[in-house]
């Protein structure tokens, strides 16, 4: 039983709407909102966050499923990693799906949310590097209106959110096509990823993309590889690949990721890579390759 | 874990009767020994409405909340508390100033102040405490204290604390055996030589550390904690509150997980001194922070070993250099250095063992008594030495270790007799000849749970299957002339029995047990075990098997003492002895069928009351060269491991441990497997995961998300294959400890099948996936 942090929060609004959700965040500037509460209310229990007060996005029905708009699936912020894994969706963004299966255990995805993983921005964010793979692009509900950006400026910082805005909707184009997602953890049980990779294939623009989670703050894009590997499939054929090219991608990639140590500026050799780099490499590698390969089994 | 098949697959077992299922319902309830009686509370605490200490209350208490360094190595220069004291709710802050009796304590050595004065030696050593009227308000007080540091370097590597300037006044050598046995000019035909390194595993209970203390009328106090050890607790705390120990009074609430000695004294001795200073009760509740802070952990271990065999591989002589971490302070890291030094060629015969052990202070973390120590860490060591044998001789692994096993009567390299039962060979030889899991079949993969889990990245084709074996010994109660005595009231009144002792039930059963020894001698099916305080005659820590055995003992005699009063006035009526009447089935018969009476007839009305005390013979400490009659008794384990490694990404999934054991004698069926599968979890844990990381002495994340604990997924099944009855003469029942021997082989045999798999040396525990992998070509 837990005696401590007990009052953390005394100030809890309950919107049922998005609106209510911002007029409540606008009355109240310094809240949090929280949602499933996985990450958030961890950090409150071991006192590293004292929030002057939560807006809950529990209740809001309209964030807690998908529709589809022009091709594109827009799904609500509150959906969880359980209602990601079921089947129907998994027909819908496979690789989604599948990350949202390996976020943790039964517990953390019951509660866990997708506008969660976003907007904690954890490196190790199952769902991040489906999302840049997907290049998928987030709806903000504010008290100046919604506006669009992508995940990626996002969690880069490049836009974040401004004071007041909420994270509505995740637009996520169909692509119609395999996509995986693979994550290595070094164990069976559920567990945070050492590296994680998702490759999408999109047919349509004869493109091949890749993202690269947990090995850095944020996802990370091997374009080149990605540029290159696409230019080898044929695809108004057969679309395999030679195993000697899924392992060459997977190194491009790897190395894309983890790229060598720059030579010293005095014109010294560039120092070696340390072994935990070169195992983390590798690691992305066989993950890279093993990933592609199913995506065109 | 172990599935419908655990009961089946234990064709062996002398006590046929198997784990209750659902054609039990119709008979009896089990009862006396040999049977499986449930826990008595063990629907309570699956229900949670079990009383913890964290859940209990008293009128107008106060909580506690302990300020701890944020440093691994410091001295204080001051400590400025006036603005604690005065936050308005706050009612008492105590320091090292507050302390009335011995500012130092410890299980062996004092040497841990209540409070750090000068210096602080580990992150998270407590610097003073506080009582207030919200656990908030406590929380704050303790971070406005205002302590000054000068921070010192820390020495973390236990490789240096032989040079570095003393972290203690009692210098930094905690203890060192230089073990010889045999001649030291010995040398094989092969040598393989080996450097290991086994890490920090917490006990990680699944309860926190908690407690409640409250003030007595006469000045005393009364302790309400988890403790495993009650007695040794009290005298502890008495002696820093400056109180007679009878003042002092410990009561054991319900303990939520203990692996060795639960409820470091930093918890009752605060809380002691808060509510004698406030004359209120006071409460504690460790966060899961505190708790990875405070208590002690497995010794981190360096070992280096040179095995030489002959051709056949037979092993010729055993070198080796032991170093543990005890942390900052000494505990029982004395103890844990004997058993690695004495155990430190495994149940093997060797004619030439050398060993240099040593325990020495550092500013990491602090180690003491965690299941196996000592044992745990070299039997990682000596079996990575027999596979390399096994590989330079191209031997089987198996077969090697044959060639080399104990057996009664061998030696141990300290000089004493293997008296007990030591079938080592027929535990060996039962993992090696069970069946092995069958191979997923390539076109049912969904069957097959890939080394990464169930959305893991693994592939099939890039997984291969290992198969290891180990084995290892532990010796069972304290060593080296530690006075090892338990001593039990059994109080028969209304057909109904009453146990008293003060042995703690941690969880492995004892409660359980007292019942069933009870049953089986008195015939009374109504037997109810009494908690445990120390106003009962002390019965000593729960820990290395020793209730099973000393406490069951006592049980067993205070017993057969009321048995004695009961039968004695009926044998005189028809004038033949006592021993001539026997109780079976709630009966009373004898030996000619003349007499015939019920149990509970003839206790109608009476009350009888017994106490016996049960002491095992006395051992002796390890003398200057390690040698001595040190262990009361050992028990064996013999373990296969079979797992699945994916060599590119290093991911490990055991998927089968096969256990054979060696128990004495079976008194409850249930309990015992239950025992062993713990065991043999922890030890997976341990292999594969478990490894609380300080960096520089700081312990980076102390929470159960940085230290990974298995789940089910990353649980094996558990197969025991074989227990061998083989009844210790010297034991109560004949029956040895069973719960710490699997955690000493398991982890040594999940890293021998990582060898088979991956060819690779894997000489560091817990196993990291960057050495699961299969080296790079060229």
């Amino acid at each position: 039983m837990s005696t401590y942090a007990r009052q953390a929060a005394r100030n809890v609004a309950l919107p049922t709407s998005l609106d209510e959700a911002v007029a409540a965040l606008a009355a109240t500037p310094t809240a949090v909102p929280v949602a499933g509460g996985t990450d958030l209310m961890a950090a409150v229990n071991s006192g590293l966050l004292r929030p002057a007060g939560l807006v809950g996005l529990g209740r809001i029905s309209e964030i807690r499923g998908w529709q589809y708009a022009d091709g594109a699936a827009l799904l609500g912020a509150g959906l969880t990693h359980a209602r990601m894994g079921r089947p129907d969706f998994a027909a819908l963004i496979p690789a989604l799906a599948a990350a949202a299966r390996a976020a943790g255990p039964p517990q953390i995805r019951n509660a866990g949310t997708l506008g969660g993983n976003i907007a904690g921005a954890a490196p190790t964010g199952d769902s991040l590097p489906v999302l840049a793979a997907l290049e998928a692009s987030v709806l903000v509900a504010g008290p100046d209106g919604n506006r669009e950006l992508p995940v990626s400026h996002l969690l880069t910082g490049m836009d974040p959110l401004r004071p007041g805005e909420v994270l509505a909707y995740v637009r996520v184009p169909l692509l119609h096509a395999p996509q995986t997602f693979l994550k290595a953890t070094g164990r069976t049980g559920p567990g945070r990823a050492i590296a994680s990779v998702a490759v999408v294939l999109d047919p349509a623009r004869r493109g091949v993309r890749c993202a690269v989670g947990a090995v850095a703050p944020v996802p990370l894009r091997p374009l080149e590889a990605e540029r290159w590997v696409a230019g080898l499939i044929d695809w108004d054929g057969e679309r395999t690949l030679a195993p000697e090219a899924l392992t060459a991608f997977g190194e491009y990639a790897a190395a894309a990721c983890i790229p060598d140590p720059l030579p010293a500026a005095d014109g010294n050799a560039a120092p070696e890579l340390p072994p935990a780099a070169v195992q983390l490499r590798r690691t992305v590698a066989a993950l890279a390759r093993r990933a592609l390969g199913r995506a065109l089994a | 874990m172990t599935g419908p098949d655990a009961a089946t697959a234990t064709p062996a077992v002398g006590t046929p009767t198997p784990v209750a299922t659902g054609a039990d319902e119709q008979q009896a309830e089990p009862h006396g020994i040999g049977a499986s009686l449930p826990t008595t509370d063990g629907l309570a605490k699956a229900q949670g409405t079990y009383p913890y200490a964290a859940d209990l209350w008293a009128e107008g208490l106060l909580w506690a909340a302990v300020l701890r360094s944020p440093h691994p190595h410091a001295r204080i220069l001051s400590v400025d508390t006036t603005e604690a004291v005065a936050l308005p709710g706050v009612r008492a802050v105590v320091t090292h100033e507050d302390v009335p009796g011995d500012a130092m304590h410890g299980r062996r050595v004092a040497d841990r102040p209540v409070f750090a004065k000068d210096t602080v030696r580990h992150h998270g050593e407590a610097i003073a405490a506080v009582a207030a009227d919200h656990p908030d308000t406590a929380r704050l007080a303790a971070a406005a204290i205002h302590v000054e540091y000068e921070v010192l370097e820390p020495v973390i590597d236990p490789e240096r604390a032989f040079s570095a300037p003393p972290l203690h006044p009692d210098g930094n050598l905690i203890r060192h055996i230089p073990l010889q046995f045999g001649d030291p000019d010995a040398v094989g035909e092969v040598i393989v030589e080996g450097l290991y390194r086994v890490g920090r595993q917490d006990p990680a209970p699944v309860g926190a550390e908690a407690g409640l203390a409250v003030p007595r009328p006469d000045g005393g106090v009364e302790l309400y904690v988890a403790s495993t050890d009650p007695h040794t607790d009290r005298d502890l705390a008495a002696a820093c509150f400056g109180l007679e120990q009878d003042r002092v009074k410990v009561v054991v609430t319900g303990v939520p997980g203990a692996m060795g000695d639960r409820e470091d004294s930093g918890v009752q001795i605060p809380l002691g001194l808060l509510a004698l200073k406030t004359g209120c009760p006071v409460k504690f509740v460790a966060t899961r922070e505190e708790s990875f802070l405070s208590h002690s952990h497995r010794h981190p271990t360096l070992l280096r070993y040179r095995h030489h065999a002959d051709a056949e591989g037979r092993l010729v002589k055993v070198e080796a250099q032991v170093l543990l971490d005890a942390g900052a302070y000494a505990d029982t890291s004395a103890d844990a250095l004997a058993a690695a030094v004495a155990f430190a060629a495994g149940p093997y015969v060797v004619p030439h063992v050398f060993v240099e052990g040593w325990a020495v202070r550092t500013n990491n973390p602090p180690s003491g008594h965690v299941r196996g120590e000592g044992a745990m860490q070299v039997c990682a060591a000596y079996e990575g030495q027999m596979d390399k044998l096994a590989a330079k001789l191209g031997l089987d692994p198996a077969e090697i270790r044959m060639r080399n096993v104990m057996a009664t009567g061998d030696l141990l390299p300290t000089g004493q007799s293997v008296t007990c039962p030591a079938p080592v060979g027929e535990l060996l030889k039962a993992v090696r000849d069970t069946d092995l899991p069958p191979l997923p079949v390539d076109d049912d993969e969904s069957e097959w749970l890939l080394p990464g889990g169930l959305e893991g990245a693994g592939e099939p084709g890039a997984v291969r299957r290992g198969v290891g074996y180990a084995l290892g010994m532990v010796h069972m109660l304290g060593a080296e002339g530690t006075d090892e005595v338990s001593t039990a009231t059994v109080r028969v009144h209304d057909g109904a029995a009453t146990v008293i002792c003060a042995a703690v039930d941690t969880g492995q059963g004892f409660a359980t047990l007292a019942r069933q020894i009870v049953q089986e001698v008195l015939g009374v099916e109504d037997v109810r075990v009494l908690p445990s305080d120390t106003d009962q005659p002390p019965a000593g820590a729960a820990a290395r098997g020793r209730h099973t055995w000393v406490s069951g003992g006592a049980v067993e005699r205070a017993a057969k003492m009321v048995r004695t009063q009961l039968l004695q006035p009926l044998a005189g009526k028809f004038g033949m002895s006592a021993e001539l009447l026997t109780i079976a089935d709630g009966k009373i018969t004898s030996y000619d069928g003349v007499l015939s009476t019920t149990v509970e007839e003839e206790l109608a009305g009476k009350e009888l009351w017994a106490t016996a005390q049960c002491r095992p013979h006395p051992t002796e400490k390890l003398d200057d060269t390690g040698q001595g009659d040190a262990f009361v008794g050992l028990a064996f384990c013999a373990v296969r491991a079979v797992v699945d490694v994916d060599i590119e990404l290093g991911a490990i999934r055991v998927v089968e441990m096969a256990v054979a054991q060696d128990v004495g004698r079976i008194l409850n069926p249930a309990q015992l497997h239950a025992r062993i599968e713990a065991g043999v979890s922890q030890g997976v844990g341990m292999a594969l995961m478990e490894d609380l990381r300080a960096p520089r002495g700081i312990i980076k994340r102390p929470n159960l998300t940085g230290y990974s604990l298995p789940t089910a997924l990353d649980a094996p099944a558990i197969r025991v294959v074989r227990l061998i009855e083989e009844r210790d003469v010297l034991a109560p029942f004949g029956a040895k400890a069973a719960s710490a021997v699997p955690v000493v082989v398991s982890p040594a045999a999940v890293a021998s099948a990582v060898r088979a798999a991956t060819g690779r040396p894997v000489s560091r525990l817990p196993i990291r996936p960057q050495h699961a992998v299969a080296r790079p070509q060229g």
